[in-house]
C-alpha cells in the first residue's frame, strides 16, 4: 500500500504535474515564459530521478557490501572457491 | 558460463526508459524557452577584455552596467571583439557564448526587479575572473 | 617482480630495457610523480580559492598557469601513462605473449613522455587544457603557449604509438588458443580504448598544427580577424576528447574487472557483457562530442543530436555497474585495500555519470556550464572513478612489482581519506555551481554561499592531500622495507589465478619474475 502511494507521488511529480500545468498555462499574467522557472523546473525533476535511482544503486552496494563481507558471520564460501579458480 | 541473465535486460530497459524520460523532458523545455517573442526589445551585448558593453534599441549605451524593465522581453544579440567569452545572467539562467565573427541571441523577461550580477563565463585571460557587470531591474 | 629493492638492480637497466614489465615500471614511477605534482598545484589553486583576496598567488596570470598545468599533468602525465603503465605490464601475460608486438617502439612512446612533460612545465601556458582560440592564438603569452603546444604534439604521438602496440599486441600476437572474445575484460578495455585514440587523437594533432600556425601568423584557421572560426577548433578539440575521456576511464573500469571478482572469490558475472559495453562504449563515444559547445549558439536541432548521442553512451557504463553488482552478490568479500578502491570508485563513477546527464539535458546546460558544477562532475570522474580504480590497482600490483606486501592499515586510511574528501570537495563543488560561481577564476566576490562552500571544498582537499602523503610514504617504505609477499596468493585470497603473474624478466636471471 505505501508502496503504491510512494511511486504515485513520485510519478505525479515526474510526469502528470509538469504536462497538465504546461497545457494549461494560460500565460496571461507574466505573459512570457519565465526562463528560470522552467530550467529549474527541470532541473529538480531530474536530481529527483537521479538521487531515486542513485539511492537504489547505492543502497543495493552498502547491503552488498555489508551482508557478503567476509567477516560476516553468515557468510559462506563461493562455490568457486572449491574448484580454486576464480 | 550460460545464466539467465532476465535481470540484466530488466535493468537496461528502466535504465533506457529512464533516459528517454531525461531527453524528452530536456527537448520540450528547450523547445520551450527558444522562441523570442516578436516584441522582445534588441539589446547589443559587445563582450571584449575584460568589461561588458551595452546598446539598446534607441541607442542608448551602457558599460559595465545594464537597465532593465521588468516583465519586458529582451533579446540580447551577443558579440564580441577579441576573444571567446561568455554572457551569463546566473540568476535568470541566461547564459551564451560572445565569439568574434559570429552574434548569438538569447532572450528572457525579467520578471523580479533588483541588482543582479552578470559575470563572464569562458576563460578569456587576466582579468576573466573579474569581468563582471550589475544588471539593474527597474519596476514600472 | 621488477623493482625489488632488496638487490636493487641498476637503473640503466631498467631505463634501457625494452621489456614490457620494464617499461610498465617507468610509465608507473612517471605517472606517479606526475600524480603528486599536479596534485601539489590542486592544493596551491585550493589554498588560493579557500576565501576571496589573496592567500597564497600574488596574481592572476600565475593562477592561470597553475589550473593550465594542473589539468594538462593530471590527464596527459598521470592518467594516460598510469593506464599504460598497467597495460603494459599485464596485457602481454593475459594474451600469453612473451612481449608487446613491438618492444622498442613500447620504450619509445614511454620516452617522448619526459621530455614532453618538460615542456609543459617549464612553459606554463594559461588557457586551460582546451588552450581554444582565438584567445590561445592572439591573447596567450609565448613562449608559454608554443611549448605547450610541442609538449601535447609529442604527447599525442606517445600514445598513438602505444595504442597501435596494445591493438597489434592484443589482436596479432595473442596465443592461438585464445580466442578474443575469451580474453580477460583488462585487456578488452586496452584494445577498446586504444582504437578510440587511433580514431580520435589525430584530429587534435590537426587541430595542435593549426593553431601553431594561426599563432605564427601563417594561417588563419581559428582566427576571426583572418577570416577563421573559432568554433572549428572547438569542434576539433571536442571531437577527439570526448572520445578521449573514455579512453581515460574505460581502462579504470577494466582494473576493476581485475579486482572486484578475485576479491569477492567468485567470476565476473557477465564476461560477454563486459565485451560487449567495451566495444558499444568505443562506438558510441563519438556520437556525443558537441554537448561541450552547447553554449557556443548550436542550434536547437544540432543539440538535440547531441544530446541523444551522449544519453545513448549511458546504457553501456550501466551494463558495467550491473555487472560489478551481481559479481559480488553471493560472493565472500575480503575488503583489502585494492577492493575498497574499487568499490568506491564504482560509488563515485555513478554520481559521476549522473551528474552528467544533467549537465546534457540541454536547458540545465544554461546552468552548469562553465562552472564549478562541471570541475566537480569531471574531478568525480577522473579522481573519484579513474584516480580510485588506478590507485586500487597499484596497491593490487604492489606485491607483484616489489615482491613485498604495503601496509594494509596505511591503505585503509588512505582511502578513507580520499573517499570522505572526495565526497566533501567534489559534491559540494557541484552546488557552488549551481549557486553561479564560474570556473578558471583566480577570485570570486564576496556572495556568503560562495566564500562558504569554497572553504569547504579547500578543507576537503586537505584531506585528500592527507591521504597522498600516506600513500607516498607506504609507496616508499614499503618498497624497501615491506613483509616479503607471498608471490602465489598475497591477499589470501584462496584460488589460483587463471594467469601466471610470474613474468620472465630477462635481466632478472634465472629464478627471478
Amino acid at each position: 500500500m505505501s508502496k503504491i502511494f510512494h511511486l504515485s507521488i513520485i510519478m505525479m511529480t515526474l510526469f502528470i504535474i509538469p504536462t497538465v500545468s504546461l497545457a494549461f498555462a494560460a500565460e496571461t499574467a507574466g505573459e512570457y515564459i519565465d526562463r528560470k522557472a522552467e530550467i529549474w523546473n527541470l532541473f529538480f525533476r531530474m536530481m529527483t530521478v537521479a538521487f531515486v535511482v542513485g539511492g537504489v544503486i547505492a543502497g543495493t552496494m552498502v547491503w552488498q557490501v555489508w551482508r557478503f563481507r567476509e567477516s560476516n558471520p553468515n557468510s559462506k564460501p563461493t562455490e568457486y572457491e572449491e574448484k580454486g579458480e576464480f | 558460463m550460460a545464466h539467465s541473465n532476465w535481470a540484466e535486460w530488466i535493468y537496461l530497459g528502466v535504465v533506457t526508459a529512464l533516459l528517454i524520460y531525461v531527453g524528452a523532458e530536456a527537448w520540450n523545455i528547450e523547445r520551450i524557452i527558444d522562441h523570442a517573442p516578436e516584441d522582445a526589445e534588441i539589446i547589443k551585448v559587445t563582450a571584449q577584455q575584460w568589461f561588458w558593453s551595452f546598446e539598446h534599441e534607441d541607442g542608448t549605451k551602457e558599460v559595465g552596467e545594464l537597465h532593465l524593465k521588468k516583465d519586458h522581453a529582451y533579446k540580447f544579440e551577443i558579440q564580441s571583439k577579441d576573444v571567446v567569452h561568455n554572457f551569463n545572467i546566473p540568476e535568470y539562467v541566461v547564459l551564451l557564448d560572445a565569439i568574434p565573427g559570429r552574434i548569438n541571441t538569447v532572450w528572457f523577461s525579467p520578471n523580479e526587479a533588483g541588482e543582479f550580477d552578470i559575470q563572464c563565463r569562458e576563460y578569456c585571460g587576466l582579468i576573466h575572473y573579474n569581468m563582471r557587470a550589475k544588471l539593474f531591474v527597474e519596476d514600472i | 617482480m621488477v623493482l625489488e629493492l632488496g638487490k636493487a638492480r641498476p637503473v640503466w637497466q631498467i631505463m634501457f630495457s625494452t621489456h614490457h614489465t620494464d617499461v610498465g615500471l617507468l610509465y608507473l614511477v612517471f605517472s606517479l610523480l606526475a600524480l603528486f605534482v599536479g596534485g601539489a598545484m590542486a592544493i596551491a589553486l585550493r589554498v588560493e580559492l579557500f576565501a576571496p583576496g589573496v592567500q597564497l598567488i600574488e596574481d592572476s596570470m600565475t593562477y592561470n598557469r597553475l589550473f593550465t598545468a594542473h589539468g594538462t599533468t593530471m590527464i596527459f602525465l598521470f592518467l594516460l601513462p598510469s593506464a599504460t603503465a598497467v597495460g603494459n605490464y599485464l596485457v602481454p601475460i593475459m594474451v600469453r605473449y612473451k612481449d608487446m608486438a613491438y618492444p622498442k617502439l613500447n620504450a619509445i612512446a614511454f620516452w617522448m613522455i619526459p621530455p614532453a612533460a618538460v615542456l609543459v612545465w617549464l612553459g606554463m601556458a594559461d588557457f586551460g587544457w582546451y588552450a581554444n582560440p582565438p584567445y590561445s592564438v592572439i591573447s596567450a603569452p609565448a613562449p608559454a603557449a608554443e611549448m605547450w603546444i610541442f609538449g601535447l604534439k609529442m604527447l599525442g604521438v606517445s600514445s598513438i604509438l602505444s595504442s597501435i602496440n596494445f591493438v597489434v599486441t592484443i589482436m596479432k600476437c595473442k596465443h592461438p588458443d585464445l580466442s578474443l572474445g575469451k580474453i580477460s575484460l583488462l585487456s578488452w578495455s586496452f584494445l577498446s580504448s586504444s582504437i578510440i585514440v587511433l580514431a580520435a587523437m589525430p584530429t587534435f594533432a590537426a587541430a595542435l598544427l593549426m593553431l601553431l600556425t594561426d599563432r605564427l601568423g601563417a594561417s588563419g584557421f581559428f582566427n576571426p580577424a583572418m577570416g577563421g572560426d573559432p568554433i572549428a577548433y572547438s569542434h576539433l578539440f571536442w571531437f577527439t576528447f570526448h572520445p578521449e575521456v573514455y579512453v581515460l576511464v574505460i581502462p579504470a573500469i577494466g582494473m576493476m574487472y581485475e579486482i572486484i571478482p578475485r576479491f569477492s572469490r567468485r567470476p565476473i558475472f557477465s564476461h560477454y557483457s563486459g565485451v560487449a559495453a567495451f566495444i558499444i562504449l568505443a562506438i558510441v563515444s563519438f556520437a556525443s562530442w558537441a554537448h561541450h559547445m552547447f553554449a557556443t549558439g548550436m542550434s536547437f536541432t544540432e543539440k538535440t543530436v547531441f544530446m541523444v548521442g551522449t544519453l545513448a553512451a549511458v546504457p553501456a557504463s550501466a551494463m558495467h555497474v550491473f555487472n560489478f553488482l551481481a559479481t559480488m552478490w553471493n560472493g565472500r568479500i575480503k575488503f583489502a585495500t585494492p577492493m575498497m578502491w574499487a568499490v568506491g570508485g564504482i560509488a563515485l563513477f555513478f554520481a559521476a555519470g549522473a551528474g552528467g546527464v544533467v549537465n546534457t539535458a540541454m536547458p540545465l546546460d544554461f546552468i552548469t556550464h562553465d562552472s564549478y558544477w562541471v570541475v566537480g562532475h569531471f574531478h568525480l570522474f577522473v579522481f573519484g572513478t579513474i584516480a580510485f580504480g588506478t590507485i586500487g590497482f597499484v596497491y593490487y600490483l604492489f606485491p607483484y612489482i616489489t615482491g613485498r606486501m604495503y601496509n594494509e592499515k596505511l591503505g585503509v586510511v588512505h582511502f578513507i581519506l580520499a573517499f570522505v574528501g572526495a565526497c566533501i570537495t567534489f559534491f559540494t563543488q557541484h552546488i557552488l555551481g549551481l549557486f553561479g560561481m564560474p570556473r578558471r577564476v583566480y577570485d570570486y566576490p564576496e556572495i556568503d554561499e560562495w566564500v562558504s562552500m569554497n572553504a569547504l571544498i579547500s578543507v576537503g582537499a586537505m584531506i585528500i592531500l592527507v591521504g597522498m602523503v600516506i600513500f607516498l610514504g607506504n609507496l616508499i617504505y614499503s618498497s624497501a622495507k615491506g613483509k616479503p609477499a607471498n608471490l602465489e596468493d598475497p591477499f589470501g585470497l584462496g584460488g589460483k589465478y587463471y594467469y601466471p603473474f610470474a613474468q620472465r624478466n630477462p635481466h632478472h636471471g634465472k629464478g627471478g619474475y
